[in-house]
């Protein structure tokens, strides 16, 4: 029998996102062990007067809270406050030996490459906890961090990480993201389902339960109290190359505009039906964006809607994420090589015959950055910063990188390309093709279009994790209330 | 052999053993984790080369083993079929050793993990024959069963063997650390060659036309 869920004892943000405009990623040294349980132990107290709590997924019975606080640690963190080391063992060894060295596996080589890191990512073992604020709006989320530093007292801040969204859900490129998320059995029923894909165990995102890979368990660290109910999460730093991007899809769309092919992928007329009406060029470069993705701009999917982003009728918002690709063998639609159809290949025909299902993980990002304004472009860093939550780092999260996203195993006729827009790769031997008809368009000599600026293996441990970590201060803990010290 | 080489056949033998147990101490080198490569083609067709020693290594523990794959034969390779990235598959006896060697896509971890989520329990029957067997069953302690396979995988040499000791700073140490390695690991794969490379099993059986 599987254990019920116990929601309380969850942290909120892994089975269901906030929706929250703000974000602060409060990247934490641990100067202060002692100080630093006392905070845990108070922030789970359900006494908001000391510091800000950190927030379960028990269901809000009332209105939203303005500001939601959640926790992830490395795994020298976990050492740091006193975790010893049998029961740091006992945790999967790609956490342990954190995200740098997986580096080659996960694709962070050439501009991505740990050596090129932001500073405060530099130094992996000073990397002990992240500390999440999402609030309401910016004045919430400064206050909520603030109380947070000056609470503790235990932490030395390397980075506070903003982002915000834009508006629509967009992201840098210019997509809608946020759509797609897996759906799981126990949580998600007819009433509250989204989409006819499969639900997914609970197991692939909390410790302790059934996986979707048949039979398979991943161990539980010890003590049971620490590992059970806990989740991973790969926290990237992903900065976009936005004009190179967009510089892409331009030289895409001129070779389309006068390429026979170009006619048959969009039959000229057809933009001029679309809402707004556009331009052929401008619709092109569109179609050549959605091909790369699998949706639309404005989300809608190739699937469901090949050559218009309006298709007539409207897709409605709750349909969005109902398609699969089994229909689709060959890629007419949505190219078997495009963002999403790699990263979740739904009932579609692949070549790891046991796993379609089997790699799903729960991504919550929010941009960082200025948006782009091609009219008035500014040089600026901009990006994303990317969640991917998972109960095994090494099956889910980095098997993804490391043969969907780039590799192209999934299927004989990608092997050999990465990602369009997430592979890391470089124009040389980089290669986009999809097939139009009886033909093929490809594209090549495109650049790794998102650089790794940082990042963590975090474990995101249960509420009876965290009062466990606290009590591992006790005795020691001196409550001091100095203010932190921020580091800029 | 005259007594006199085989005498110093004898002491030859000696001081290497001495020789080498010294160095293991002082200048002990480290077996380098196998490396990812970040081109393409390099992270296809890998090999697995897995010695387990059987418990039972006389004639009648050998024949058993050669039994109990025997029965399980046509459920190994569907499942092997099954994980979609195994190009070929060997099960060997060697020495007391049930060898299985393979060619397959992609990482290591995830092609074991594959492997037991399709042919696991089959598996696990085949080690109870061999000894120090790790937790059963495999689905239940997947971390373990992984590490128990990578530690029974021969080591496999690079071609260039200079790379596989990149911090030792003294040319002149190479043979030492070479004679420290293969101390360290009895079973070693020296090379290998495929007769068309960067090719997945999948893009094969599409090329062929046989269905992947
Ligand atoms: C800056 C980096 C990234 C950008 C701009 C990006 C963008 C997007 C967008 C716009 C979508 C479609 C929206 C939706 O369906 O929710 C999407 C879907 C998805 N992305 Fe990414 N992504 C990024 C990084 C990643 C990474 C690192 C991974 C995995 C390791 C990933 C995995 C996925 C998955 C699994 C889906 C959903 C596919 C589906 O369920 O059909 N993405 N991404």
């Amino acid at each position: 029998m599987e254990p019920a869920i116990n929601w309380p004892d969850l942290q909120g943000n892994i089975l269901r996102g906030y929706r929250k405009h703000f974000v602060r990623h409060l990247v934490l040294t641990v100067d202060r062990p002692a100080a630093a349980c006392r905070w845990l132990a108070d922030a789970t107290s359900g006494d908001d007067s000391r510091t800000p709590q950190i927030t379960t997924a028990q269901p809000w019975s009332g209105d939203k809270p303005t500001s939601c606080v959640n926790i992830g640690l490395t795994a020298s963190g976990l050492a740091k406050l006193g975790v010893s080391p049998a029961s740091i063992a006992s945790f999967p060894h790609e956490f342990v030996a954190g995200m740098p060295s997986r580096s080659k596996l996960i694709g962070d080589t050439g501009p991505s490459d740990p050596s090129g890191w932001k500073r405060e990512w530099q130094d992996h073992e000073r990397i002990h906890l992240m500390i999440s604020v999402h609030a309401d709006n910016a004045a919430i989320r400064a206050a909520v961090a603030d109380r947070i530093m000056a609470a503790s007292g235990a932490f030395r801040l390397l980075a506070a990480l903003d982002g915000e969204d834009f508006p629509g859900g967009k992201v840098h490129f210019g997509y809608r993201d946020s759509i797609s998320q897996p759906q799981f059995y126990g949580v998600h029923g007819p009433d509250n389902r989204r989409d006819d894909q499969p639900l997914v165990e609970i197991g692939a995102m909390l410790l302790g339960y059934a996986t979707p890979v048949e039979d398979i368990r991943w161990r539980v660290p010890s003590p049971h109290v620490l590992g059970f109910n806990g989740s991973f999460n790969a926290f990237r730093v992903l900065e976009q190359q936005v004009e190179q991007f967009e510089q892409f899809l331009s030289e895409c769309a001129d070779r389309l505009m006068t390429d026979p092919v170009g006619k048959r992928l969009l039959p000229p007329g057809e933009e001029k039906k679309w809402t707004p009406p556009m331009s052929r060029r401008d619709a092109l470069r569109e179609m050549v964006a959605a091909k790369m993705l699998g949706r639309w701009y404005n989300g809608v999917p190739l699937e469901m809607s090949p050559h218009s982003p309006s298709p007539q009728p409207p897709i409605g918002e709750e349909k969005l994420n109902d398609y699969g690709y089994s229909h689709d063998p060959d890629g007419q639609r949505c190219p078997i090589g495009s963002h999403m159809r790699r990263s979740n290949p739904r009932d579609a025909k692949i070549v790891q015959r046991n796993t379609n299902h089997a790699r799903r993980i729960i991504r919550r990002g929010i941009p960082y950055g200025p948006m782009y304004d091609p009219a008035l472009p500014v040089k600026a860093e901009r990006g994303l910063l990317g969640s991917f939550m998972c109960a095994s780092l090494t099956s889910q999260f980095e098997a993804l990188q490391y043969d969907w996203t780039n590799l192209g195993l999934i299927d004989p006729r990608i092997t050999g390309t990465n990602d369009p827009i997430l592979g890391n790769n470089e124009p040389l031997h980089s290669r986009f093709t999809f097939p139009v008809g009886e033909e093929k368009v490809t594209f090549r000599g495109f650049p790794h279009f998102i650089h790794t600026r940082g990042g963590a293996y975090l474990f995101q441990p249960s509420i009876s994790a965290i009062r466990y970590l606290a009590s591992l201060g006790d005795g020691k803990a001196a409550r001091k209330s100095s203010g932190a010290a921020y580091v800029d | 052999m005259t007594i006199w080489a085989k005498i110093s056949a004898f002491l030859r033998r000696i001081m290497e053993t001495v020789l080498v147990a010294f160095w293991r101490k002082v200048a002990p080198v480290k077996t380098p984790e196998p490396e990812y490569s970040t081109a393409l083609a390099d992270n296809l067709q890998m090999h697995m080369n897995l010695v387990m020693p059987l418990a039972d290594q006389t004639a009648v523990g050998r024949a058993q083993a050669v039994q109990a794959v025997a029965a399980n034969i046509d459920e190994l390779f569907t499942g092997l079929s099954n994980v979609g990235t195994v190009h070929f598959a060997r099960f060997d006896l060697v020495g007391g050793n049930l060898c299985m060697y393979s060619v397959f896509d992609g990482d290591f971890r995830a092609y074991i993990r594959d492997f037991i989520s399709v042919f696991g329990s089959v598996f696990d029957a085949l080690l109870g024959l061999v000894a120090d067997p790790p937790p059963s069953p495999s689905a239940l302690h997947p971390e373990e069963f992984i590490d128990w396979i990578h530690r029974h995988d021969a080591f496999q040499i690079p071609r260039d063997l200079t790379s596989l000791f990149p911090e030792e700073r003294n040319i002149k140490n190479l043979s030492r650390d070479l004679v420290l390695l293969l101390d360290a690991n009895r079973n070693v794969q020296i090379g290998r060659f495929s007769g068309y490379p960067g090719v997945s099993v999948a893009q094969i059986r599409h090329g062929t036309g046989m269905g992947w």
